[in-house]
C-alpha cells in the first residue's frame, strides 16, 4: 500500500493537527444537549487516559488504581469549594497538587514492585480510597451519598452551566495536556521513561537515575488525573465513591491499551472506543454492555499492539524490517 | 483483509442499528423514567420499569390521558451520577412533558438541574435527600417523604400507641441515625412529650451497661433507638440482661433480622420498629388492586415500597393531566403545588405537596417482632 499521503501529511504535522483542532472547536456548535455532553465526557477520559499513559505508556509500569486519583482531585476541589467556600477554578491546583502527593507518597515504597505485583498494589490502593471515601473519612467526604451542591465555576462573570461550555473548558486543558505530553515525549525524561521501559537495568547503568523518574511518571500522572476529577466535579456538581471504583480504573487502562501503548492518537481511538461508542449504543439497551466484551476480545486477536500504536514502536519495527539507505 | 475491511464493516453496522433505533413520531404524551436499570440499585430499577409498564398499559387500554396515548421512554442511569446527566439530556431531547426518577439522590441531583433548566415537571419517587427540595426549583416534586418525616411518626407513634408521656432517644452518632435522633427529638417535644433521656453510643461499642443504667434509672416509658440493626440487637440482649422494662422502638435502620438473630428472639419479641411498609402492608384499595395486577402480570409481589412510589408519581402526573386538561409542565406544577389535595392515591391520601415540592403526611408504619421473631406490621398505628 502506497503511504506517500501519509508521510506528506507526516512532513507538515501541523497541517492535520490545526484541520483536528478546528474540528474539536466547531464539534459541538451543531449538536445537541446530550451529544455535546458525550463529547465532554470523551474529552475527558481521553485526558485521564493521556495522563494514565504517562506512567503505562511511557513508563512501563502497572497502574490499575488510577480512578483513585481522579476521585481525589474531585473530592478536592469539591471539599475546598463546599468547606471554604473557594470558587471552583482557584481549587483546580489544590486539586493537582492533592492528587500528585498522594501519588508519591504511595508509590515510593512500592517502586520497586514489578509488573503483576504493582498491579495487585495499585488495585488495593484504589480500593482503599473508595472505602475511605464511603466511610466518610474526617467526616468530610459525605459517605457513601458522596457530596453535592458544589458551585458552578465562574469566569469573568460568566457562569459554566450549560454544556457546551464545559466542553470547551475540557477542550481547553486536553489541548495543553497534548502539548505538555508532546514536549514530554521528546524531552530527556520522556526519554529515560522509554529506557526504563525497555530494559531497567540497562537504564541504570547508563546513568538514569530510575527511581526517580518512575516516580516523576508516577507523581504527574497522578496530578493530571487530579485536575481531570476537578473538571469532572465542576460539570456533574455531585460526586461519590463511585469515582474510585475498580471498574473506571479498568476503563482507563483499557483506553491506553486498546488504542496502542505510548500514542497519543491511540488514546484518542481508546477513548473513542471504550467511552464514545458504548454512550451511542445506549438505545441497545442491555446489549451495550456487551460490545465492550466483543470489542476486547476482537482487538486482542486482531491488533494486540493497539488500533494505533506509538509511532516510535512503528518505526523500530520498520527500521529492523527495511533499513532507509 | 479481516482487519482492513471487516472490523470497520462490523463497527459501521453497529453504528446504523443505533441511529435507526429512534421510531417515529405519533401524537403522544411522553412520559420518561431514568433509574437504574443496571448496576447495585437494579432490582430497583426493574421495579420502576415494572409498575410504569403496567400502569401505562392499564392507562392506554382505557383511552389514554385526555384522549391521547402514552409512550414510555425508559433511559439507565445506572444510580452513578455523569450517566445520570446523560440520559437526563437524552429525555430532554426526546421531548418528554415529565420524568419520573430517579432512584438515588445522587442520581436525582445533576438531572434535576437539567429538568429545571428544561422546564420539565420531575418527580421522583424515591430520592429522600432533604437538599433535593432546597434549590427552589418550581416542577421539582417528590411522592416520597422526607428522612425528617419518620421522626414525627416516631414521635406520634410512641405517644399516641404506646401511651407514653416520658420517652428517650439514643443515636450512634452517624449522621443519618443523629439527624433522625434531633428531628424525633424536636416532635415529640412540640407534641407534649417529655425527652427524659437523649444520648449517644459510639458505633463501634460492645458494652452498652453504662447507657442501659443510665436508661433504667430515667424512668422512661419507651425509648428510640435511630441507629443500625447490628447495634440494635446488642442492645435488647444487654437490656433483657439488665432487667430493664422500658419499651424498645426502632428506626429502619434496625429494620433487619440479623437484629432478632443478635438479640435473640425472646429478647426481641414486642420490640417495635418503624419503617416504609412492604407494598403488601398498605392498606388502602389502590395499593391492593397496585398489588394484585402487578402479581397477575410478573408473577410475583412487588418487595420494594418504591416499586408502588414509582407507580405514585405517574399516578400523580397522570392525575395532574386529567384535571388540568393539559400537558404543560407549568401548568401541571401549578396544579400541583396548589390544588392536588386529600386525593386517593396508590399509597395512601395524597395530601397535597408544599411549596418547595415535597409531599405532606408521612408513609411510615409500626412493625413489631412476633413470637417467632418476624416482623409483622402492627395492629394500631398513629393517626397520620
Amino acid at each position: 500500500m502506497n503511504l506517500s499521503w501519509l508521510s506528506r501529511f507526516r512532513e507538515r504535522p501541523w497541517l492535520w493537527q490545526s484541520g483536528l483542532i478546528l474540528f474539536a472547536i466547531l464539534l459541538p456548535l451543531p449538536l445537541g444537549d446530550y451529544y455535546r455532553t458525550v463529547a465532554w465526557r470523551t474529552v475527558l477520559y481521553i485526558m485521564l487516559g493521556l495522563s494514565l499513559n504517562l506512567i503505562v505508556g511511557y513508563a512501563g509500569l502497572f497502574q490499575l488504581g488510577h480512578a483513585a486519583f481522579y476521585a481525589l482531585g474531585a473530592y478536592t476541589a469539591a471539599i475546598l469549594n463546599l468547606q471554604l467556600g473557594i470558587p471552583l477554578f482557584w481549587t483546580f491546583p489544590a486539586s493537582i497538587l492533592v492528587a500528585a502527593l498522594f501519588g508519591f507518597l504511595i508509590t515510593r515504597p512500592i517502586l520497586h514492585l514489578r509488573g503483576d505485583y504493582l498491579a495487585i498494589v495499585t488495585i488495593a490502593f484504589g480500593e482503599v480510597v473508595r472505602l475511605a471515601l464511603v466511610n466518610n473519612i474526617f467526616g468530610i467526604t459525605g459517605g457513601a451519598n458522596g457530596l453535592s451542591g458544589i458551585a458552578r465555576p465562574r469566569l469573568l462573570g460568566l457562569e459554566f452551566r450549560q454544556p457546551i461550555y464545559h466542553y470547551y473548558l475540557v477542550l481547553f486543558f486536553l489541548l495543553i495536556t497534548i502539548f505538555a505530553m508532546r514536549r514530554l515525549e521528546n524531552s530527556r525524561l520522556g526519554r529515560a521513561w522509554l529506557y526504563v521501559r525497555e530494559d531497567e537495568t540497562a537504564a541504570e547503568a547508563m546513568g538514569i537515575n530510575t527511581t526517580q523518574v518512575k516516580l516523576l511518571a508516577f507523581v504527574l500522572g497522578s496530578g493530571w488525573a487530579g485536575l481531570a476529577g476537578a473538571l469532572y466535579a465542576a460539570r456533574i456538581t455531585v460526586i461519590s465513591p463511585d469515582l474510585a471504583r475498580f471498574m473506571e480504573s479498568v476503563v482507563m487502562f483499557c483506553i491506553v491499551v486498546l488504542g496502542g501503548t505510548g500514542s497519543i492518537p491511540g488514546v484518542f481511538i481508546g477513548a473513542l472506543g471504550m467511552v464514545t461508542l458504548p454512550e451511542l449504543f445506549r438505545p441497545l439497551k442491555d446489549w451495550r454492555d456487551a460490545w465492550l466484551g466483543v470489542t476486547m476480545v476482537v482487538m486482542m486477536i486482531a491488533r494486540p499492539e493497539g488500533l494505533w500504536p506509538s509511532r516510535r514502536v512503528q518505526l523500530e519495527l520498520q527500521e529492523s524490517e527495511a533499513p532507509h539507505g | 483483509m479481516f482487519k482492513r475491511i471487516v472490523v470497520p464493516i462490523i463497527l459501521l453496522g453497529c453504528l446504523l442499528i443505533n441511529l435507526t433505533g429512534c421510531g417515529g413520531a405519533k401524537d403522544t404524551i411522553k412520559i420518561g423514567l431514568q433509574g437504574p436499570m443496571t448496576g447495585d440499585y437494579a432490582y430497583e430499577g426493574k421495579g420502576f420499569q415494572n409498575a410504569l409498564n403496567m400502569l401505562v398499559e392499564q392507562v392506554n387500554a382505557a383511552g389514554g390521558i385526555n384522549g391521547k396515548q402514552v409512550e414510555l421512554i425508559v433511559e439507565d442511569d445506572a444510580g452513578d451520577p455523569t450517566q445520570s446527566a446523560l440520559v437526563a439530556q437524552r429525555l430532554v431531547d426526546a421531548k418528554v412533558v415529565a420524568v419520573i426518577g430517579a432512584y438515588n439522590s445522587t442520581a436525582t441531583e445533576p438531572a434535576s438541574e437539567i429538568y429545571n433548566e428544561a422546564g420539565i415537571l420531575h418527580v421522583t419517587p424515591s430520592s429522600t435527600a432533604v437538599r433535593l427540595t432546597t434549590k427552589g426549583f418550581p416542577r421539582f416534586f417528590r411522592v416520597c417523604f422526607l428522612d425528617d418525616r419518620q421522626g414525627l411518626f416516631a414521635a406520634k407513634f410512641m405517644q399516641e400507641v404506646l401511651g407514653a408521656k416520658n420517652v428517650g432517644i439514643l443515636h450512634d452518632n452517624s449522621t443519618y441515625a443523629q439527624g433522625l435522633a434531633e428531628e424525633t427529638k424536636h416532635y415529640a417535644e412540640t407534641l407534649g412529650l417529655t425527652v427524659g433521656f437523649y444520648d449517644a453510643i459510639n458505633p463501634d461499642d460492645q458494652d452498652f451497661t453504662p447507657i442501659l443504667t443510665k436508661i433504667g434509672a430515667a424512668n422512661l416509658d419507651a425509648v428510640y433507638f435511630t441507629g443500625y440493626h447490628s447495634q440494635a440487637g446488642l442492645l435488647l440482649k444487654q437490656s433483657a440482661e439488665l432487667g430493664l422494662t422500658v419499651k424498645w422502638v426502632g428506626g429502619n435502620a434496625a429494620n433487619n433480622p440479623v437484629m432478632v438473630e443478635i438479640a435473640g428472639i425472646k429478647n426481641a419479641e414486642g420490640v417495635f420498629v418503624t419503617t416504609e411498609p412492604l407494598p403488601k402492608d398498605l392498606n388502602y384499595p389502590e395499593a391492593q388492586k397496585f398489588v394484585a395486577d402487578y402479581k397477575a402480570k410478573y408473577g410475583e409481589e412487588p418487595d420494594s415500597v418504591w416499586t408502588i412510589m414509582a407507580g405514585e408519581a405517574f399516578n400523580v402526573i397522570r392525575i395532574a393531566m386529567e384535571q388540568t386538561k393539559s400537558t404543560d409542565p407549568a401548568t401541571l406544577a401549578e396544579y400541583l403545588h396548589t390544588q392536588m389535595k386529600n386525593v386517593n392515591g396508590l399509597t395512601g391520601p395524597i395530601l397535597g405537596f408544599d411549596e418547595k415540592g415535597d409531599r405532606l403526611g408521612t408513609i411510615h408504619v409500626a412493625y413489631v417482632i412476633d413470637a417467632t421473631g418476624n416482623f409483622v406490621l402492627y395492629e394500631k398505628q398513629p393517626s397520620p
